[in-house]
C-alpha cells in the first residue's frame, strides 16, 4: 500500500532532537495534515478531521497554535472531561464561579455561582431563591416597578447597574452583587430600562 | 445427567456469579440451560444492538439486574454523531410490559430521556439501583421522578453524564419516608443544588456510604454534611471557596477527622489548595484518590497530600503532578494497583515543562510492584523506558499509553516505538487491554499478534504501514473482543481476510482508514449475523445510490455481531449494509 505523506517521511526529515526545531514542527505538521487529507477521503474540502481546509494551506496550520487540537477526538480525552477540566475554562472564570451577594436589610451575605446561570432571567430566578424574596428578579427585568435595584461590582471596582451589558460581558466582569433598596439610589436620576422619557 | 434435583443444582449455580461462567454452564446440557435461565439474576449486555429486549426477557424472565452498553467507545471522543442510537426507552418499555421484577439498571453510553426515567420509576416496585455512565438526553426532571417514585431506592449514581439541569427541586422529591439511600452521586450536575434538602436527605439516610457532590455545594455545607454522615466510605467533594476563613476550615477539619471509615476521595471540582490540608487526617486510610478534575492545584500541593496516602491502591491525577510527583507516588504508594495520569493541557497550547515524561512512568513501574492498570498521557516516550517498564511490571492487565502528538518517535533515538510496545506485550502475559500511540510500523502489530494471547481490547490510532499490521492482530489475538482503529492505513484486504472472525468479537470500529464502500459491501454480503454500519455525516450528496462509487473510502465503519439483524432506529446518515 502506498504511503502518502506519512511514516518514513517524518523520520527522514528529523535532523535534531524532535520537537525543538520550529521548522521541523512545520514539516511534521504538514506531513500529519497531508496524511489526514489522504486518509479521510478524496475530496479535499471534505476533510472530516477538520485539520486543514482544501488546498492544504500550510501557512494556516502553522500560524494556528491550536492546529493539533483541531483533529477530532484527539487526544483521546472523553468529552465530559474536556469540558470540565479544560484549563481554558478554568482561567476564564473571572466572573464565573462563586460571587458574594448582599441584600440591604439582610444581616448576612450569600454566595452564588454565576456560572450556573445562562442569562439574566436565570440570574433573577436564582437571586429570588437565594433570599427567598420574590421580586429581586423583577428588579432585574423591570426596574421601575420594584423596591430594589440589582447592582454589581465590576473588575475595575465600580458599581454598575445589572442588565445593561450582554450576559457574557456581565459574567466576565462581575465580582460581587448587591441588591440595593431603590430608595437609597433615589435622586440619581436612574433611567428605567426600556422606557422612553 | 442430573443426579440431583433441580433445586439443588440451582442452589449450586447461585455461587456462580461471573457472566462468562454462567454462559459456560448454560451450554453443558439442555437441563442446565433451563435451570440457569430461570435462575439468572444479573444480565450483562455489552452491545444493546446485539440482542433485543423481547428475546432477553424470553430467555431470562427472572432477571433483577440489567447492564446495557450503547454507543461504541470512540463516542467518548466525539467520533460518533448525535442521534446515532443507543436508546434505552424500548428496553424499559419491554421490561415494564413483561412485568420483570427489575431492581437494578446500569447503563453506559446510552440515550436516556425523562420519559424513560419516569416510566422506570413507575414500573418496578422493588427498583433499588440506577447507575448511569456517560449517558445523555435527560434532565433533572427525570431525576425528580426517580427520587419521588422509587420507594426502595438505594443507589443513584450519575457518572460523567450530560444532564440538562433545570435547577428544579429534584432533591426535594425524595419523600421524607425515604431512608434507604446507600449511594448518591450527582457530581456531574452543573446547576445549583438545594443544599438544605440535601442536608435533610443525608440526615435521614443512616446507611449512606457513598456521597458525591456537585460544584454547587459549598464548603460550609460540606462540613455539615460530613458531620451528619461520619459513616461515609466514599466522598466526592464539590467546590471550595477561595479563601476559607479559619473558623470554617476548623469546622471542616473537625468533621473530616470523625470520618474514620472514609476510603475513597474524589471530586475537588473547584478547589483552593489551601483547603487540602483539611483532609490530611484521613489520608492514611485512603485506598482511592481521584484528583483528576482539580485543574487549579499545583504539583507541590498534590505531592504533600499524596505523601500521606500510604495505602493508596487507585490514583487518578493530572499530569501537573510531574515526574517529580510520580517519584513521590512511587516511593509512597506501595500498594498502588491502578494509575491514571490525565493531560491538564488538552489542546497542547502551553509549553508545559512540568508535565510527565517517560521518567515518571519508569519510576512508577519500579516503585509499585502491584501495579496492573495504567492510563498515561505524556508528551514523549522512549523504547528504553518501555522496556524497563515491561521488566519491572510483568503483571499489567491494562496498559494504555497516549503520546499526545501522533506519530511521535522515540525522542532520543528517533526510531519507532515498536520495540518498546513489543517488550510490553511479551512480558505481560496477562494483558487484556492495550492502547498504543507514537510512531509505530507494522512490526508492533506483529509483536502484538505473536505475544498478546489474552488481549481482548486494542485501540489503534495513527499507526501501522500496510494491511499486514491489521492482519497480524486479527490472526494472532484469538481472544480479541473489541478492536478500534482510527487514522491508520488498513484497507479492504485486511478487512476481508477472515470475515468469520468478526462473529467471535463484539465489535470492530475503523475510521479514517483505507476501507472502501465496496469492501464493506462485500463484507456485509455473506454475514447475516453482522451489522455493518457506515456512518457518513458530511456526505450529503451520497444519498443517491446510483451514483455511488465503490472505491469511495468510508469515513467511519462500525460493525458488530448481532442476533437480531438490522436495527430500525438508525438516523439517516447511518447506512446499514
Amino acid at each position: 500500500m502506498e504511503k502518502e505523506g506519512l511514516g518514513l517521511e517524518i523520520t527522514e526529515l528529523r535532523l535534531g532532537l524532535p520537537g525543538r526545531d520550529v521548522a521541523e514542527k512545520m514539516i511534521k505538521k504538514r506531513a500529519f495534515t497531508e496524511m489526514n487529507m489522504t486518509s479521510s477521503g478524496s475530496n479535499s474540502d471534505q476533510c472530516e478531521s477538520g485539520v486543514v481546509s482544501s488546498g492544504g494551506d500550510v501557512e494556516k496550520v502553522n500560524d494556528s497554535p491550536a492546529a493539533k487540537s483541531q483533529v477530532v477526538g484527539w487526544p483521546p480525552v472523553c468529552s465530559y472531561r474536556r469540558k470540565n477540566s479544560c484549563k481554558e475554562a478554568a482561567t476564564t472564570k473571572v466572573g464565573l464561579g462563586y460571587v458574594k451577594v448582599s441584600m440591604d436589610g439582610v444581616p448576612y451575605l450569600r454566595k452564588m455561582d454565576l456560572g450556573s446561570s445562562q442569562d439574566y432571567d436565570d440570574l433573577a430566578f436564582a437571586l429570588d431563591k437565594l433570599f427567598g424574596f420574590r421580586g429581586i428578579g423583577v428588579a432585574l427585568k423591570d426596574g421601575d416597578n420594584c423596591e430594589y435595584v440589582t447592582i454589581y461590582e465590576d473588575k475595575d471596582g465600580d458599581w454598575m447597574l445589572a442588565g445593561d451589558v450582554p450576559w457574557g460581558m456581565f459574567i466576565e466582569s462581575c465580582k460581587r452583587l448587591r441588591i440595593m433598596r431603590r430608595s437609597d439610589a433615589s435622586g440619581f436620576g436612574l433611567q428605567p430600562r426600556g422606557v422612553d422619557e | 445427567m442430573n443426579y440431583f434435583p433441580d433445586e439443588v443444582i440451582e442452589h449450586v449455580f447461585d455461587f456462580v456469579a461471573s457472566h462468562k461462567d454462567r454462559n459456560s454452564i448454560s451450554l453443558v446440557c439442555k437441563s442446565w440451560h433451563k435451570i440457569e435461565r430461570f435462575s439468572r439474576k444479573n444480565v450483562f449486555i455489552g452491545n444493546c444492538y446485539a440482542i433485543n429486549p423481547e428475546r432477553l426477557i424470553g430467555r431470562f424472565p427472572c432477571l433483577k439486574s440489567l447492564t446495557l452498553k450503547g454507543k461504541p467507545h470512540f463516542a467518548d471522543f466525539n467520533l460518533v454523531p448525535h442521534e446515532w442510537g443507543g436508546f434505552v426507552l424500548p428496553w424499559i418499555e419491554a421490561l415494564a410490559r413483561s412485568r420483570v421484577g427489575l431492581e437494578e439498571l446500569r447503563l453506559k453510553r446510552m440515550v436516556v430521556t425523562d420519559e424513560s426515567l419516569e416510566l422506570l420509576s413507575r414500573s418496578f416496585a422493588n427498583f433499588k439501583s440506577l447507575v448511569l455512565v456517560s449517558c445523555e438526553g435527560f434532565t433533572t426532571d427525570g431525576l425528580a421522578s426517580i427520587a419521588a417514585n422509587c420507594r426502595q431506592l438505594r443507589e443513584l449514581d450519575l457518572q460523567e453524564n450530560e444532564i440538562d439541569d433545570h435547577r428544579g427541586q429534584w432533591l426535594n422529591c425524595f419523600p421524607d419516608s425515604c431512608t434507604t439511600l446507600i449511594s448518591l452521586n450527582f457530581a456531574c450536575l452543573k446547576g445549583e443544588t438545594n443544599v438544605a434538602a440535601l442536608e435533610r436527605l443525608v440526615a435521614r439516610s443512616p446507611n449512606l456510604k457513598s456521597l458525591k457532590l456537585n460544584r454547587a455545594v459549598p464548603l460550609d455545607a460540606l462540613a455539615r454534611l460530613m458531620t451528619c454522615a461520619p459513616q461515609l466510605v466514599d466522598l466526592g467533594v464539590g467546590s471550595y471557596e477561595n479563601e476559607p476563613d479559619p473558623e470554617s476550615f476548623v469546622k471542616l477539619m473537625t468533621a473530616i477527622e470523625k470520618c474514620i471509615s472514609l476510603r475513597s476521595l474524589s471530586g475537588f471540582l473547584e478547589v483552593a489548595p489551601l483547603c487540602l490540608p483539611a483532609f490530611y487526617p484521613i489520608c492514611q486510610n485512603l485506598i482511592s484518590l481521584n484528583l483528576s478534575y482539580a485543574a487549579e492545584i499545583q504539583g507541590n500541593h498534590l505531592i504533600k497530600l499524596i505523601q500521606l496516602c500510604k495505602r493508596l491502591q487507585r490514583l487518578w491525577i493530572l499530569d501537573s503532578i510531574g515526574d517529580k510527583g510520580l517519584a513521590v507516588v512511587a516511593a509512597t504508594c506501595k500498594e498502588l494497583q491502578e494509575l491514571r495520569v490525565f493531560p491538564s493541557d488538552v489542546h497542547g497550547e502551553e509549553d508545559n515543562n512540568a508535565a510527565v515524561t517517560e521518567v515518571g512512568l519508569v519510576a512508577i513501574s519500579a516503585g509499585c510492584p502491584k501495579l496492573h492498570s495504567i492510563l498515561y498521557f505524556c508528551k514523549q516516550m522512549t523504547n528504553a523506558a518501555l522496556i524497563a517498564v515491561a521488566k519491572n511490571c510483568p503483571n499489567f492487565i491494562r496498559f494504555r499509553l497516549c503520546i499526545l502528538e501522533p506519530h511521535k518517535p522515540d525522542h532520543i533515538t528517533s526510531q519507532s516505538l515498536d520495540e518498546g510496545f513489543g517488550a510490553i506485550v511479551q512480558a505481560c502475559k496477562g494483558l487484556r487491554r492495550l492502547s498504543v500511540s507514537g510512531l509505530l510500523t507494522d512490526q508492533v502489530f506483529l509483536y502484538i499478534g505473536m505475544y498478546a494471547e489474552q488481549l481482548e481490547m486494542l485501540s489503534i490510532a495513527f499507526a501501522g504501514d500496510t494491511d499486514k499490521g491489521m492482519l497480524y492482530v486479527l490472526n494472532g489475538c484469538k481472544k480479541m473482543r473489541k478492536l478500534e482503529i482510527r487514522d491508520s492505513p488498513f484497507g479492504n484486504a485486511a478487512l476481508l481476510a477472515d470475515v468469520g472472525r468478526y462473529e467471535t468479537m463484539r465489535s470492530l470500529w475503523m475510521s479514517s482508514c483505507e476501507v472502501t464502500l465496496g469492501g464493506c459491501k462485500r463484507l456485509a454480503q455473506n454475514s447475516p449475523r453482522l451489522n455493518v454500519e457506515i456512518i457518513n455525516e458530511n456526505e450529503n450528496n451520497r444519498m443517491e445510490q446510483n451514483e455511488e462509487d465503490e472505491r469511495e473510502k468510508v469515513d467511519k465503519l462500525y460493525l458488530y455481531r448481532t442476533m437480531v439483524g438490522t436495527r430500525k432506529d438508525a438516523p439517516p446518515y447511518v447506512r446499514i449494509l
